[in-house]
């Protein structure tokens, strides 16, 4: 499977060489921290940043998985996916490609939340918890990148994956326990929060946060990415343009 | 080397290729064909991208739907638009392929490659600051770096300058005087006419002639060029309504 780590390897250098899309890619998530961690009024904490720090983590995650998705079509677009599948290479190297960089992507501006999230004077934790905070990170990431790049695969134009972006991103940041926590929530928003797959990573590493071991949280994320990977893996061996 | 036979692919009502039979040997071989005509769909059955509705075709022996990854690893396919990484040098766009097709001496091959199709020097640059003619002939140095038996050319020459086009042909010859087959789509029938060592006009997913430019431009007449073979065997929607287009041709050569 080396030629996983070819496509990865290809995504990050173009992604690296476009100086303003890193820059922005890194910055936003910060401003979000900074903006709705100090900034939001709320009564049922008296630290807020130490409650959102988790739910903008995973947002991120959740943005640049789905954002993923782009990279995709416009590989389509652009006449790359009919140059790779005409290639002896396993075509599911691609999506496992792809799936890796926009995780790596992720963490990397996850990596960059933390560190502002500790200066903050959010609580730092012990090593085992911040490798399980990545951890849970990646599989979140796993989950949707995979979706988006399937999802990449079969539209055909920009437009339309921005349109399926905005529609799916949205509704399930702000139904998931990202900004409050159940016990505030009004009964139709606890039942879908409950249900939310956003929830269970925001619940995972604010758990991680607060000093616990998410265990069910992690087996249902590592389920889930593990089933929409599978389903990804079928998608690409038998895709055709 | 290309054994096409009863090849068919419909979308849902419309026939794309009909019962397409074909055999292609160490040759330039150029299907040519009005837009719409069924060349690309032919070509993307024939680089395992789609597949066939009904009827087979084989590439070096292999079947392209049973194995498809053989016949991969035979061939190489270097689509109509130009895609190339703009961020990524010349060289890193090359050795990206090289390393996907598993070459052992990488490197080597990649300097080849690129020395092959005259970019050496420029192969440390960034493609976004490639002309065209340049941006072509990288495509073809990443198809070529596996040696593949096959090479799929779909319109090589797209929006390329005079001397840009010039030196593909000139490249696409040198290929196949190494040995390789070439299967092409082109819309300009001069340059098939030239290089072309046998040509195919497909209309309305049927071959309606093959053979040598120079056969089928005699078979026709004196004075006449593949434009006119080309003219002769497709129907334009004007001339499917009634308009008598050998009339009007007649009527412009008397001026």
């Amino acid at each position: 499977m080396r030629a996983v780590f070819y496509y990865f390897e290809r995504d990050l250098v173009k992604w690296l060489r476009g100086r303003v899309t890193v820059i922005s890619s890194l910055v936003m998530p910060a401003a979000w921290l900074v903006f709705v961690g100090l900034a939001l009024p709320t009564k049922f904490t008296d630290n807020y940043l130490e409650f959102i720090t988790p739910g903008i983590l995973v947002m991120t995650m959740l943005f640049s998985s789905l954002q993923g998705g782009s990279l995709m079509i416009f590989d389509k677009i652009l006449g790359f996916l009919n140059k790779f599948l005409a290639m002896p290479s396993p075509r599911e190297s691609m999506l496992y490609g792809k799936i890796l960089f926009i995780s790596v992507r992720g963490l990397m501006q996850a990596t960059v939340i933390l560190l502002i999230a500790a200066l903050l004077g959010v609580r730092i934790l012990n090593p085992v918890q911040i490798v399980l905070i990545y951890l849970t990170l990646f599989l979140f990431s796993a989950f949707f990148s995979a979706l988006s790049t399937m999802i990449g695969l079969y539209l055909s134009d920009h437009d339309s994956y921005s349109a399926v972006n905005s529609m799916i991103s949205m509704p399930l940041f702000f139904t998931s326990s990202a900004l409050m926590p159940y016990d505030v929530m009004p009964a139709w928003l606890k039942t879908l929060a409950k249900l939310n797959p956003v929830s269970y990573a925001i619940d995972s590493t604010r758990m991680l946060f607060e000093g616990g071991i998410p265990v069910q949280g992690l087996i249902s994320l590592t389920i889930g990415a593990g089933i929409m990977v599978i389903l990804g893996t079928y998608q690409f061996r038998k895709a055709c343009v | 080397m290309i054994e096409i036979r009863k090849l068919s692919r419909s979308f849902g009502n419309l026939l794309a290729v009909d019962n397409l039979d074909l055999d292609v040997e160490n040759e330039i071989f150029g299907l040519l064909g009005p837009n719409g005509a069924g060349k690309s769909t032919t070509v993307m059955m024939l680089t395992t991208l789609l597949k066939p509705s009904s009827g087979t075709a084989k590439i070096c022996v292999y079947d392209i739907v049973k194995e498809s990854k053989k016949v991969r690893s035979k061939i190489s396919y270097v689509p109509q638009d130009m895609a190339v990484d703009r961020k990524l040098t010349g060289r890193e766009n090359v050795l990206l392929y090289a390393k996907l097709y598993g070459i052992p001496d990488k490197n080597s091959k990649v300097n080849e490659a690129l020395e092959m199709m005259e970019l050496s020097d420029r192969a440390g640059d960034l493609v976004s600051t490639y002309s065209g003619g340049m941006r072509r002939r990288l495509e073809l140095a990443q198809a070529l770096v596996h040696e593949p038996e096959v090479l799929f050319l779909d319109e090589p020459t797209l929006g390329l300058d005079v001397s840009g086009r010039k030196k593909i042909w000139e490249h696409i010859r040198m290929l196949k005087a190494k040995g390789m087959t070439i299967f092409m789509t082109t819309h300009y029938l001069e340059e098939a006419e030239k290089y072309c060592n046998r040509v195919a006009i497909i209309d309305k997913g049927r071959i309606a002639v093959v053979g040598s430019p120079d056969n089928l431009v005699i078979s026709i007449g004196e004075d006449t060029s593949l434009n006119d073979v080309f003219l002769e065997n497709v129907k334009t929607p004007e001339e499917q309504a009634g308009f008598n287009s050998t009339q009007f041709r007649n009527l412009l050569r008397r001026r």
